[in-house]
């Protein structure tokens, strides 16, 4: 008992010093908000703008904090047996949700189910490995996968597992059950989060107000209005005016002017997310089928120019994974250093020597919408044609790009960046041979073992000595080559404190219960 | 039936079969475009094509695109404008909340450049001012070269951040929880930049065409005999060349009008006002089909009504052109 009340001492401690002083109730925060959710159905589908919001009204089993570590949620607790194949939940006690219908293991059972049953929900395919779960009373649920699977934690902290009530959404209308689709509450959500929703007025705002009962104690803002700002000059405008309090949807141009201005925050953290160049291997004809052409490509780009004139923020990336979650990052397995001469060498060797014309083969740089990608790929264009390789620029709208790049296979070069967390699991979906982002197109038997080996190991050290491994790999193999960490970026009036960022451990990386205005 | 109910009967039947046949382009040509909603939905992060396959399924996007397009049709005949994809709500209940802030943005900002742009062209032309004359047309020229976001941006940047005299964006202080007239005071305080904005793009068309319609006039023979037979320049002016002149840019507006529904959408996006332009922007992006398709409908249909409603106008002014 007493061991529980120090930690408790030293948490509420923690909260208070980090937040930077004794909090203060009442208020309004405003949020510059990109763009409308889709639904407030937060499983259904991918919904970006969504997620941004749902951390208010929802809660989660377990979550992520804005470090990306595993958190308690609705679950208090966790085991998972030895075997690695049945993950047991303990539930917080007394959580209601937002219309005063008590929370159960029942709610946790039935938006896993739903998850399971409908392969457009975004989570479905994190889920594929789960066999059964079973609620043996309301405070305990127990998962059961069939093969041991390490990263199923981090993923179901993640992306659309938010725990949604059974009771107003398993239902029926003149007998057949409601399509989740559809239900009426996806305009009128009702959720177990800090916040309880109050309106959305399309397009306009998302308002949501404290939850006096939230089980991580009444939050201190009695509401919060998510404004939706799709134009990032506007959002700027309407932050430096005092509309609102935290701008959300800042460019890397504005983050410099920014800076400057007395009272405003600029906080940026490093995020498991990168800027690369993918080469096409598997796809159609291309000179880069030939690792010799892609090495030459790597020795004659400078990275550090291309993240100085198109990225600017974030740091310049090394390796072949994301040190934003350090036990998996190899330090070792380094990107090519500059070196041009090698890359007019390794191309003589390749069999594309300068024609006539200066010009040794000419490739297609695909890239989509977005002043990052184009001044990026004007920047590699112009570093490439110094060793004779001819650039094209093709830049697509989303739509079509993914039809082009994805689909088609139809580049030679393209440009993404991507969420590369919560777990190096993820490097199956970018670098397995059928992984879904897969779009160079690469394939190596070895790594495919190592990654499927490790995503069955529990032991940290064990998996890390495995993901170490593929990244020598790639290191040899060059499938891509990547030039710029994205940092996650935090801009708000100094006003503003306990925001998710600064309150790692305790709550959600979208979760704005802490949130006070010192004002 | 009358000369005029057999004049609407006429345009009304031949409105309805063109919006037919622009719906049946449009359903082909929007199906053209690369990409489809599933793969958008699904995003660059997760597209599985499992994940894609069950969403076409869900939508009958997998079945072939002429049953796709009876389905529509036939849906369109019952009055149901299809079903959003993205949303999973019917196109109308999307349109029917968008629609109020657009109409009066626009419908405002029209009438407002129209009675302004026709005004200072008479008045400049009426007066013979050579000077206000070069001054009001490279006026009017450089704002009909500016694109319509840059301008927005430049009234944010002047009236709410230099003078702080108007919000930046939106339609209400999301601070305030204003009512009665302290609501409508604030709704009309948050209109007047992009109402601006939008009134300065469309008044050089206005202001150019009745212009030149007006110069046109002065040069018709009418105007000489007139002349000669002693007729006041006043009288000339609103008797004659005013009524004839107006003509012209009475059609702009008619079209104008039409275009109302999703013309102004990149001011909509810089002032963060919510209209069915963005609606537009954004189906069209995710490639909801049926939802840009109900946007269409209801602009060709509006389009058709404005164009209907500027010919009878138009024979109003000038009894010369018949409602034949």
């Amino acid at each position: 008992m007493k061991k529980c009340f120090a930690f408790l001492l030293v948490v509420v401690l923690s909260v208070v010093l980090l937040a930077g002083g004794t909090p203060k109730k009442g208020g309004t925060f405003i949020i510059a908000h990109w763009g409308d959710p889709i639904s407030f159905n937060p499983d259904a589908k991918v919904d970006d703008a969504g997620s941004g919001i749902y951390g208010c009204i929802f809660s989660k089993l377990i979550t992520l904090d804005a470090d990306y570590n595993v958190i308690p949620d609705l679950a208090e607790s966790w085991e998972v047996s030895e075997d690695g194949l049945t993950y047991t939940f303990h539930l917080r006690k007394g959580v209601k949700w937002h219309d005063g219908y008590p929370f159960t293991s029942a709610d946790v059972a039935w938006t896993l189910n739903q998850i399971r049953t409908h392969k457009e929900a975004p989570a479905w395919k994190n889920l594929v490995d789960v066999e059964n779960i079973e609620t043996p009373d309301e405070y305990t649920v127990v998962i059961k996968l069939s093969r041991p699977y390490a990263p199923f934690l981090g993923f179901l902290a993640w992306y659309g597992t938010w725990i949604m009530p059974q009771h107003l959404y398993d239902i029926t209308e003149n007998g057949s059950p409601v399509d989740w689709l559809s239900n009426p509450h996806n305009q009128n959500p009702v959720g177990t989060g800090p916040f309880k929703f109050v309106e959305w007025v399309k397009g306009d705002h998302v308002t949501v107000e404290k939850n006096p009962d939230y089980f991580l104690g009444e939050p201190y803002v009695d509401k919060i209005v998510f404004k939706i700002l799709p134009d990032e000059n506007t959002a700027l405008q309407a932050f430096l005016n005092g509309e609102v309090d935290y701008d959300g949807n800042v460019s890397n141009a504005q983050i410099s002017i920014l800076k400057r201005i007395p009272g405003v925050v600029v906080k940026m953290k490093p995020a498991p997310s990168r800027y690369y160049i993918a080469f096409n291997i598997g796809g159609r004809e291309s000179p880069f089928h030939d690792k010799k052409v892609r090495f030459a490509v790597a020795y004659a780009l400078n990275r550090k120019e291309i993240f100085d004139k198109a990225i600017k923020y974030g740091e310049v990336a090394e390796g072949f994974y994301t040190p934003a979650i350090p036990w998996a990052y190899n330090p070792n397995a380094k990107m090519p250093e500059y070196n041009p001469q090698l890359a007019e060498k390794l191309l003589d060797e390749a069999g594309y020597p300068r024609q006539a014309d200066g010009y040794r083969f000419e490739a297609v740089l695909v890239y989509f919408q977005g002043q990052e990608w184009r001044d990026m790929a004007t920047v590699i264009k112009e570093q490439l044609d110094k060793v004779g390789i001819k650039v094209k620029l093709e830049e697509y709208e989303i739509a079509a790009y993914i039809e082009k790049v994805l689909k088609a296979k139809d580049f030679d070069i393209t440009e993404l960046d991507g969420f590369q967390g919560p777990d190096p699991d993820n490097l199956k979906l970018r670098v397995g041979s059928d992984g879904d982002i897969n779009v160079m197109g690469y394939s190596n038997e070895e790594v495919d073992t190592l990654l499927q080996k490790a995503g069955e190991l529990s032991d940290i050290k064990e998996r890390a000595e495995y993901y170490f491994k593929v990244q020598e790999i790639l290191s040899q193999d060059l499938p891509m080559y990547v030039i710029g960490e994205v940092a996650s970026r935090n801009v708000h009036k100094d006003y503003v404190k306990g925001l998710p960022y600064e309150l790692t451990g305790v709550v959600g990386y979208n979760n704005y219960a802490k949130v006070w205005l010192d004002k | 039936m009358n000369h005029f109910g057999r004049f609407l009967a006429r345009r009304i039947v031949a409105a309805v079969i063109l919006i037919f046949m622009v719906m049946t382009l449009n359903f082909f040509v929007i199906h053209l475009a690369p990409g489809d909603p599933a793969t958008i939905m699904t995003g660059i992060e997760q597209p599985s094509q499992e994940v894609v396959q069950a969403l076409k399924a869900k939508y009958g996007l997998d079945q072939p695109i002429f049953v796709q397009y009876i389905k529509y049709i036939s849906n369109l005949f019952r009055g149901d404008l299809g079903y959003s994809y993205v949303y999973d709500q019917s196109s109308w209940s999307l349109i029917r909340e968008r629609i109020f802030p657009t109409l009066i943005l626009t419908i405002t900002g029209s009438v407002l450049a129209f009675i302004i742009g026709v005004y200072l062209a008479i008045f400049v032309s009426f007066l013979k001012a050579k000077f206000g004359d070069t001054v009001v047309s490279v006026i009017s020229y450089i704002l009909y070269a500016t694109p319509s976001f840059w301008l927005g941006l430049i009234m944010i940047l002047i009236f709410s951040s230099k003078l702080s005299w108007f919000p930046t964006s939106g339609m209400f202080n999301l601070r305030e929880t204003y009512t009665g007239f302290a609501k409508i005071a604030d709704f009309i305080h948050h209109l007047t930049l992009p109402l601006l904005t939008l009134m300065l793009i469309q008044m050089p068309v206005f202001y150019r065409v009745t212009r030149a319609s007006i110069l046109q006039n002065f040069k018709e023979d009418y105007v000489t005999t007139l002349t000669a037979v002693g007729i006041s320049r006043e009288r000339l002016f609103r008797k004659y060349i005013v009524k004839n002149a107006i003509i012209p840019p009475l059609t702009i507006f008619g079209i104008t009008l039409g275009f109302a529904i999703t013309g102004s959408a990149l001011i909509e996006i810089v002032f963060a006002w919510p209209g069915m332009g963005r609606l537009m922007l954004d189906a069209i992006f995710r490639r909801d089909y049926q939802l840009i398709l109900a946007i269409y409908f209801l602009m060709a249909i509006f389009i058709s009504i404005a164009m209907i409603l500027t010919d009878i106008v138009t024979a109003i002014v000038d009894p010369r052109i018949s409602l034949t």
